[in-house]
This record gives C-alpha cells, structure tokens and sequence, in this order.
C-alpha cells in the first residue's frame, strides 16, 4: 500500500475512534432525537425546549460550575439497533450525565436506556414503555417520561369532547387513526369511551403514515355525517391533507385532531382555514396567554426565540432538562446517577405550573402541574380552550363553533 | 475473479475485524456497530448473490430479514423455543417464503421481479401490525420487546457480554460468507451466471432456469432469514420500524459501494458505508444530503464500485508488468 493510502487510513481510525478519550471540562447532556427520515419535525421541537433550558443553564454560569455541553445523535425512525446504538453511543461512549429525547423507542428505548444508571427522559406517551418498566422497576429506575400514555390522553381528549359547549346533532363518531402503537391506544380508547357513552362508532379506520388520498374514506363520511371526527396522526402532512379535501364538502362534524393539531406546519399550512378544529398537547404549558407570569416569560422568549408559538414537546423537554438539572443541584453530583434519580423519583420539580411528580412507573402523569392542553385553531392559531385535569375551560377562551358547520 | 482471491479479500477483512476488539474491544459503541456491519454484510452478499449473480431484480431482502427475525422471536417468546433451534426454523421458514416469492418472478421480467419482491416489503408491515400479526405473536404495532438471547452450553451471547457475542456474530458472518463463497464458484454459481447472461441459451445447454431461480431465492432467504433471526436474539427486542426505507436504503447503497455482482464487494461495501456513515454523523441533519451526495459521486466515479475499481486496477497492474 502506498504511503498516502497508509495516511488515508491512519486519518479514518483517527477520526473514527479519536473522541472517544477526549477529556471534557463540561458536562456532556445527549439528545437522542431524529434528526432525519419521518419524524425530523417532531425531533426538532423537541430540540428547541432542550437548548432552550442548556442555553439557559449556561448563562446562568452552568451546574455546578461547570457548562453542559449537547451531545446529539441521530435516531432516524427507530429501527431497533439504533436506538440501541443510540444509547451504547450517549451512555457507554460519550459518558454523558443524563439523556434527554422526545420519541425514543415505545419501550425499545427502555430496554436500551435501561441498562444504563444515566437519568433518561421521554416522551414516548405509550403504555408498551410503562409495561417494560413495570417488568423490572429497580432496573429502569433511570427511565422518566415526560407524557402521560396514550390510553390517559384519549380518555382527556374525549372529557373535553363531551365537555365542550355545544350540543352534538347525533352520537355518531369517526375514527381514524394510525397503525402504529400510538394511534391503536388513542383509538382504541376512544372507540370505547364513545360506546360507553352511547356513541356509535360508524367508522373505524386505522392507516398508515402517508396516507394522503382521502376520497374513499371522505366518501364513507359524508355518507354518515357523523357529528364528531377524530384524527389521530401524529404528523403534519396527513392531516393538512385530510382537512383540505374535507373542507371542499364538509358535513356538519366537529373535527377534532387530537395530538396531530400540535405541528406548527398543521396551523402554518393550513392558516385560518383551520380555525375550529380542536386538539391537544400533553405536559403543556397553555398559551398563548400563559396561566402566570412564569409561564408568560417562557412563551415569551419561546416566541422570541423560534418566532412561533410553542409545538408539543417544547415544553416538556425543556422542563425535564430544568427538573435534571434541579436534581443534580440538590445531589451536588451529575455523576451520582442513583442519587439523582432518586431525587426526582421522590422530589419532583417544582415548573412554571406547580410541583410536578412522577408517579410508581416514572411517569409524568397528566396534572395540574403538567396538564394535558386541550386547544382550537382560531385567527389561524393555536389557542388553549381546556385544561385537563381536572377538566375546566381555560381562563377566559371561547370555544367557536365550526363555520362549516354553522 | 478467481475463487482464490475472494477467499484471500474476505480472509484479509475478516481477519482485520477480528483483531479490532484488541484496540476497540471497550468501546461498546464501537463494538456494536461492528457486530451489526458483520450483520448487514452478511444481507447485502445475499442481496448480492440474487441480483448481482442471478440477476433477479429482487427488492424483498430486508423483508426476508424482518420474516427471519420476527419468526424466531415468535418461536421463542411465544413457544418458548431455544434460540438456536428458533433460528434454524426461522431460516427454514424464510427459505419457504423466498421459494413462495419466488414462483410467481418465474414469470416475470427484471422490473416487475423488483415490483413483486418490493411488494413484499411494503405488505408485511400491516400485516405484522395488523389482526394476523398480533394473533400470530408479533405483538403488532409495539413489536416484540422480550427476546431471549442466545445460549449456548449456558452462556448467553448478548449485548451485554460484547466481545464473545461479537466473535460469535464473526463465525456466522464467516460462515454464510463462505457458503456464498463456495456457491457461487460452484456449478450453481456458473448456473446463476449463465441465467443472468442468456437465459435462453443457458436453458438451451439444459440449465433449468426454473429449478436454480428457485435454488437463488430458496438459499439467498434462508441465510438472510438466519441472520435476522440472530440480529432479533442479538437485540433482544423487534419493531416493523426496521421495514421503513431507511435500512433498504443503506442496504442498497452497500451493494453499489461494494460492487454489484462483485462479491465480496457487498462485505467492504457493508463496512465502508457504515463508517462513511458514523463519520458524518457530527454533520446531523446534514448528513443523508452528504451521504447521498457522496454515493452519487463514487457511482459516477467508480461505477463498478470498490471491488470493480480494485479488480480494474490490478488487472491493468498485471498487464503493465
């Protein structure tokens, strides 16, 4: 081999393995969120809450003296090796102080994250993740969500459904909903929750990401006129193209998108066209008129910042970074994992809300402090009309009846 | 290329991953994207040997890797069968679906083969999440997330034991490299490449196009489906999210970097396109552009791939001397 191969191949390894040993004067925080394929958007509105607290933290002078320092890596669409990688790679590699993603696996990542003692936040919002959980709590001791699961979610989404100000012209519902263990629970909870109610549920329809050609089930629609819609697609595309195609003949249905509403594309793209719609954002802070002062401020600079109002997950990540860093303040060691998960197990943190605590599973549990944010797109934005639980209208909103269907 | 020199370059590579624990060995990042190159290289040769050597546009190997894995996992969490027995009828399973692919390509020219087989793939994810999936025990849409690992005689292989779970993934990357090795310089091998050739003449010389299309698909299933079926006890947990394109992607892309039809261009594609990879990574969102950017420009420069660009090389080294 000639000399200049030798050197080519010296200068791979070098850089393949070479940060491995590199000694930090910081604290190194991951970030395991997609950063490419489907789920980019959602990753990146969890990246936002993220910075935003380390930048905060950092001006403020650091934890514990010394400044945090990002260390992401790329989840794509979390195919099992890499979330697994993703992990071996934060925790094993980067010997970082604690992890903090959005998406993460639905309980891939609790096995992966799980043998690790680094505190690690998610918001898989998904009862598969509690279920590995349960199976060795002592183990996965490390392992926080940030979102109540998606069975406590569609038992809000439909209080607030039932709670709203308006009175349905027929018990006839619609649900649609994805093939993936996200949109089964909601629509499986929802489905019952109608038909306890005394609901009929007309149709059932669970799709793939992707479906963007909405005649044959539209057609199926206008034909049952049902009085309520819901879809639960968490991604943008799908639901821009569902409400414009519906919109061209509307029935007389409240069309409700449950976490699908949350996407800033789902507002931007469709602007006042939207407004009526109704749908929810778990661990959120309302706005944009922010229940205090506290919460204002954050908006605020949030708006400030990012020139939008706040996506889901902005929020929750961005209080779990806070509550971490609380945590590692009161143990005076980023490095005592067990100390500080137990600080955070038992102490909680105290958010622009209120006092938020994780429950025996290591959920963060829909509360006063954290509520699931039911809203309505009015003048072309997102606009808190419910907070849950308990479940009350928020503050001074109106909730506006629908113009197609008036 | 002489039988002799692929057995030289895959004992040279192998050799070299094999002594990597020494330097690598407690770094489990690095030991773990190691272990799932010897993985992926093992179904990219297949992928290799089916469309370089058979030339049958086939797109159905991640889904016979995704059958492979989930049918083993099944085995064992559901029927509580050892996970090398589970393996071995999840191969068999899987060279079963290939031959049931394969019959109705029979018929079918290159594009359409790729239509069919891609078919495949974009059936089995409803069908793994859907009624037939759960009732079946592929926990539908949540997967399944109880895998045993592999024991042998006590010791189980998984990621937790790093470096025997590694050497062990090496032996069965070995292993199928060597089938594929002794295969395709075999009268089988010579068969494929006659098909590939001139299908017409071929079967004029009395070679049964029937009978080794069938043979491709049969052996090309059955050792991906084993090497899905370990990835599965290796991970120790499955999702359908491993039939979204982005493993078809970089599978695709291992074949062209590596050489297609220029076996064992598809094992240096596999090892090449993964570093290429983890290099870019700081890059963030940057990264696919770059890595397709990249892609474009060795296809453009090197359209025979790597192995193509050696072998070219050498021959012109030979003659010049």
């Amino acid at each position: 081999m000639k000399r200049d191969q030798w050197l080519a191949v010296i200068v791979t390894i070098g850089l393949m393995f070479g940060s491995a040993g590199m000694a930090a004067d910081t604290i190194p925080v991951g970030v395991p969120l997609a950063m490419t394929g489907a789920y980019t958007g959602s990753g990146d509105d969890y990246f936002k809450g993220i910075k935003m607290a380390i930048d905060e933290l950092n001006a403020a002078g650091g934890l514990l003296g010394k400044q945090l320092e990002i260390i992401r890596y790329d989840s794509k669409e979390f195919a099992p090796e890499v979330v697994m990688q993703g992990a071996d790679y934060l925790c094993g590699q980067k010997k970082v102080a604690s992890v903090h993603a959005g998406w993460a696996g639905w309980g891939q990542d609790v096995r992966a994250y799980g043998k690790y003692e680094v505190p690690f936040f998610a918001d898989d919002g998904s009862q598969a993740a509690v279920d590995v959980y349960k199976e060795n709590p002592e183990q996965y001791s490390n392992i926080f969500q940030l979102t109540d699961v998606g069975i406590e979610q569609a038992k809000s989404m439909f209080r607030v459904l039932m709670a709203l100000p308006y009175e349905y012209p027929n018990k006839k519902a619609v649900i649609i909903n994805t093939d993936d263990s996200w949109g089964v629970e909601v629509g499986d909870t929802l489905e019952a929750s109608f038909k306890e109610k005394g609901w009929q549920v007309a149709k059932r329809e669970t799709v793939p990401y992707g479906t963007n050609e909405w005649g044959a089930i539209l057609t199926r629609i206008r034909r049952i006129k049902p009085a309520l819609i819901h879809i639960e697609i968490p991604s943008a595309q799908e639901n821009i193209t569902f409400f414009r195609q519906f919109i061209k003949k509307p029935t007389p249905s409240i069309i409700s998108l449950g976490w699908g509403i949350t996407p800033r594309e789902v507002v931007e793209n469709l602007g006042t066209a939207a407004d009526g719609i109704v749908g929810e954002m778990p661990t959120g802070l309302p706005g944009p008129k922010a229940p205090n002062a506290a919460g204002q401020a954050w908006i605020d600079k949030f708006v400030g910042l990012y020139k939008h109002q706040i996506p889901a997950g902005s929020w929750a990540t961005y209080t779990g970074v806070m509550a971490w860093a609380n945590a590692v303040k009161n143990v005076g060691d980023a490095y005592n994992f067990k100390a500080v998960n137990k600080y955070l197990k038992e102490n909680g943190y105290e958010g622009h809300q209120g006092l938020i605590k994780w429950d025996a599973d290591n959920v963060l549990r829909a509360q006063a402090a954290a509520p699931v944010v039911h809203y309505q797109v009015q003048g072309g934005e997102l606009m808190a009309i419910y907070t849950d639980p308990p479940t009350k209208a928020y503050q001074d909103s109106t909730f506006i009846v629908p113009r197609w269907i008036k | 290329m002489s039988w002799q020199r692929m057995a030289a370059i895959m004992g040279v590579v192998y050799g070299i991953v094999a002594i990597l624990p020494l330097f690598v060995g407690d770094i489990r990042f690095i030991m773990q994207i190691l272990i799932i190159c010897l993985i992926w290289a093992v179904v990219a040769s297949c992928w290799d040997v089916i469309m370089g050597f058979a030339g049958i546009f086939s797109f159905g190997q991640v889904a016979f890797f995704v059958i492979g894995a989930y049918t083993s996992g099944i085995f064992a969490v559901s029927w509580q069968v050892p996970a090398v027995l589970a393996i071995l009828m999840a191969g068999l399973f899987t060279a079963g679906m290939g031959v049931l692919v394969g019959l109705p390509c029979l018929k079918l020219a290159g594009p359409y083969v790729a239509l069919v087989t891609f078919g495949v793939h974009m059936t089995l994810m409803p069908l793994l999440r859907g009624d037939i999936g759960i009732a079946l025990g592929s926990g539908g849409s949540v997967g399944i997330l109880t895998i045993p690992p592999i024991t042998l005689f006590g010791y189980a292989f998984s990621s937790a034991n790093i470096i025997p779970t590694f050497y062990l993934t090496l032996a069965l990357a070995v292993t199928c490299s060597v089938v594929i090795l002794v295969v395709i310089n075999s009268y089988w091998g010579t068969a494929f490449l006659a098909l590939k050739d001139s299908e017409e003449f071929a079967v004029s010389l009395g070679i049964s196009a029937f009978k080794y299309k069938l043979m491709v698909f049969a052996l090309t299933s059955f050792l991906t489906g084993v090497v899905g079926a370990y990835y599965g006890h290796y991970i120790g947990m499955l999702s359908t999210r491993m039939l979204e394109l982005d493993l078809f992607v970089t599978l695709m892309v291992m074949l062209v970097v590596g050489g297609i039809g220029k076996f064992p261009g598809a094992i240096l594609g596999a090892f090449i396109t993964v570093t290429v990879n983890e290099l870019l990574a700081p890059l963030g969102s940057y990264r696919a552009v770059t890595m397709g950017a990249l892609v474009v420009i060795l296809v453009l420069l090197l359209p025979n791939g790597v192995m193509g660009f050696w072998l070219r090389r050498s021959k012109a080294g030979a003659t010049s001397t």
